[in-house]
């Protein structure tokens, strides 16, 4: 496994968390290879300026919460801020709003927005009888309601991967329907490389991560981008 | 000791132990016997009986310890709870020993009974087959489960984890012309498991040809592993019970199969180029399309349908498009030299070609070669399929117009360069005599290497696992 990727589950399983936290997953992500967005973590109550000097507008604030799995569905995620007075401001509001709710941020994520594209989901799981697994879907209706998935058995190959996306009802997005720009297909695979294929995370995990969300990963003509990633880790029933 | 060698023993035993035959009534075990014996095993028959000293008249021993030399293959029939000493006592004995009884894993509280069974395997040194199942079938062996049961050897292997739906491929697959070079039903498969019979059919000469019925795996990653390597080089087709998620809960009391995700098999089914199918009759076609027919380099993809009504025509080009092929259309060299035959109003030469029955009947039915040997020629689809509505055939009685048929497709393929897959549908109306005619054409063309459909809707989906493993080794 990846010196990395080893530290972060096994610190993670140490303080008792079965899932990782947003800035933790991109740095798995980064260290396996898949580009995650430019991006500081400061602590709650710290000054924000300072930090984000060297980030490139627009920027998008997340909260990190260990308590919190679906950041937006609790309110914890604004994005399109232009500067560091927008997210001071933001943090301002979200701390409010968290509040409420009674969810007490540990710290904030600031990243810069990925360029606009089509918005892909990655996936990983064990399936009980055959193991790890790779998943990928077209992000939306897509996923969601149709239900336009397509999975493999790991360790997958370059062919693998191509031929998920082939498989994807959606496909012809990905090519420039309706006058968009193709995206970088190259790029998808590569990430699909980095999740399921020999050597890639969940083969080299020893099923200690149970599942894998990359929710969405933009990708555009030059890239693909995971902005949002989600690991949570297989129950062992012993608690830390 | 090679997989081939380790195997020997199961397809080809020369000592066969049959403990729970009963030697006053007739129990599963007594059957067992009777149907070895009708079908002409040679070897030795041991009953194990604890007071008996004759069953089926055959000397009984006590126990497995006391049957002199090896035992190749123990049929064991005995309940649930005494199965791990039966095992247990055939220590360093036995090479195989299959438990049909059931009551174990696929029951709530039956999971601890499995591991003693499992590890009184282990401790005798027998490789356990089931529990929860039926038999072995292996012609060349003359090892049998059932009764009549073909003695002709073929070339498709199986592997079943349901004994009862092991016999229904036994039984309906030879009345389709299916030839078995042997068949396992496993059970539970709590030891011998599908990837090691796999891995053997793959190296076994006999086996050109593997089917597989599975309800779950416990060793998924071996199989995926197996089937990976394998690369598709015998062609294998999947029919996977408990697809859904009702079905799913009816596989787990049928034989304990773990709730798996239905997608990981359909990507077995990709990964590994071997074609899933739903039903048993698709199973079988499959099985038969890829045992009369050698996969082509490149993907089988255009098809020309040939036959007799323009309903089933329209059906067949749907079924034909539904199922990924592309119903060809003739170059005009081609439409020239099938107009030129002057086929009477109401045949139509376009593909799909539909001609009346009366018109095939002319010169003797010389009229199907011509047309079959035009589209041999064209070079425009890999795949023909003739299909004879039998009823109306059968009523021009004066002439074999479906013997006629099949030989000019026998002939046209001796002299085929391009190598066009032919296939024949024989659709009939359910009469007996009917029936019969079409019996005794089903066997001869499919000794020659033509698959036989009861519809077009079959044969679309029987060629169409032959594409997919076409397709997928294309791409290797």
């Amino acid at each position: 496994m990846h010196e990395q990727v080893a530290l972060a589950l096994r610190a993670a399983r140490e303080s008792g968390q079965h899932a990782l936290d947003e800035p933790t997953g991109k740095k798995i992500l980064h260290a396996v290879g898949i580009c995650v967005p430019r991006s500081v973590v400061i602590e709650a109550g710290m000054d924000a300026h300072a930090a984000l000097v060297g980030l490139k507008p627009p920027l998008a604030l997340k909260v990190v919460a260990t308590s919190v799995i679906h950041k937006s569905e609790v309110g914890g995620v604004k994005l399109n801020l232009r500067n560091g007075a927008d997210v001071i401001s933001a943090i301002a509001d979200l701390t409010q709003s968290l509040q409420a709710r009674d969810i007490k941020a540990e710290a904030w994520l600031i990243e810069e927005m990925a360029p606009q594209g089509v918005e892909v989901v990655v996936g990983g799981t064990l399936d009980p009888e055959f193991g790890p697994m790779v998943m990928v879907g077209i992000g939306g209706v897509f996923v969601e309601v149709l239900k336009d998935i397509a999975f493999r058995i790991c360790p997958i190959t370059e062919r693998d991967a191509r031929d998920m996306l082939d498989e994807l009802k959606g496909a012809s997005l990905l090519h420039g329907a309706r006058g968009s720009e193709p995206v970088n297909i190259e790029a998808i695979v590569e990430v699909l490389l980095c999740v399921g294929g020999d050597g890639g995370l969940l083969m080299s995990s020893n099923d200690e991560i149970s599942e894998i969300d990359i929710n969405p990963l933009i990708v555009s003509r030059q890239s693909a981008v995971a902005v949002d990633a989600r690991f949570i880790l297989k129950e062992t029933g012993a608690k830390a | 000791m090679t997989n081939l060698e380790q195997f020997t023993p199961l397809f080809h035993p020369r000592t066969i132990a049959v403990v729970g035959a009963s030697a006053t009534t007739v129990s599963g075990g007594n059957r067992f016997i009777r149907n070895l014996r009708d079908f002409g095993y040679t070897g030795h028959i041991v009953p194990i009986h604890p007071t008996a000293a004759e069953v089926e008249g055959l000397k009984a021993y006590r126990s497995l310890a006391d049957v002199p030399g090896e035992v190749d293959y123990a049929y064991v029939a005995v309940s649930a709870c005494v199965a791990p000493d039966v095992l247990r006592s055939g220590r360093d004995k036995v090479k195989f020993a299959q438990v049909m009884s059931s009551g174990f894993g696929e029951t709530e509280d039956g999971a601890a009974l499995e591991s003693d069974l499992v590890a009184a395997a282990r401790e005798a040194g027998t490789r356990l087959i089931g529990p929860n199942c039926l038999g072995v079938y292996s012609p060349a062996g003359r090892v049998t489960f059932t009764e009549k049961t073909l003695a002709e050897s073929g070339t498709v292997g199986i592997v079943c984890q349901s004994g009862g739906l092991g016999i229904d491929i036994i039984r309906r697959g030879q009345s389709k012309g299916l030839r078995f070079s042997g068949l396992v039903t496993i059970g539970n498969a709590a030891d011998l498991g599908a990837a090691e019979l796999v891995e053997f059919m793959l190296e076994d000469p006999t086996t050109k040809v593997i089917g597989l019925y599975l309800e779950g795996t416990r060793e998924g990653r071996r199989l995926f592993e197996v089937l990976r390597q394998a690369n598709a080089r015998k062609p294998i087709v999947l029919l996977k019970g408990g697809r859904t998620s009702q079905g799913q809960r009816a596989a787990a009391s049928h034989t304990g199969a773990l709730a798996g995700s239905q997608r990981a098999w359909e990507a077995l089914s990709r990964q590994t180029g071997m074609p899933l199918v739903d039903t048993l009759d698709e199973f079988l076609d499959s099985l038969l399309t890829l045992q009369c027919l050698t996969p082509r380099a490149t993907a089988s993809s255009r098809a020309v349908l040939f036959g007799n009504g323009g309903g089933t025509s329209v059906l067949g080009t749907d079924a034909f498009d539904r199922a990924g092929f592309v119903i060809a259309a003739f170059d005009s060299h081609t439409l020239a030299t099938l107009k030129a035959l002057s086929l009477p109003a109401g045949a139509s030469v376009a593909n799909p070609i539909d001609v009346p029955a009366g018109a095939l009947q002319q010169d003797d039915g010389r009229v199907a070669e011509r047309i079959i040997s035009a589209v041999a020629a064209s070079g425009v689809a890999e795949v023909l399929v003739i299909h004879v509505n039998m009823t109306v055939i059968l009523g021009f009685r004066h002439v074999d117009m479906l013997g006629n048929i099949i030989n000019a497709a026998l002939r046209v393929r001796e002299t085929d360069l391009t190598g066009m897959h032919i296939a024949l549908v024989l659709r009939s109306d359910g009469d007996a005599e009917t029936e019969e005619r079409k019996r005794n054409c089903r066997i001869r063309a499919i000794e020659s290497g033509v698959p036989v459909y009861d519809e077009l809707a079959q044969a679309a989906k029987g060629l169409s696992s032959l594409r997919m493993v076409e397709a997928f080794r294309a791409r290797i």
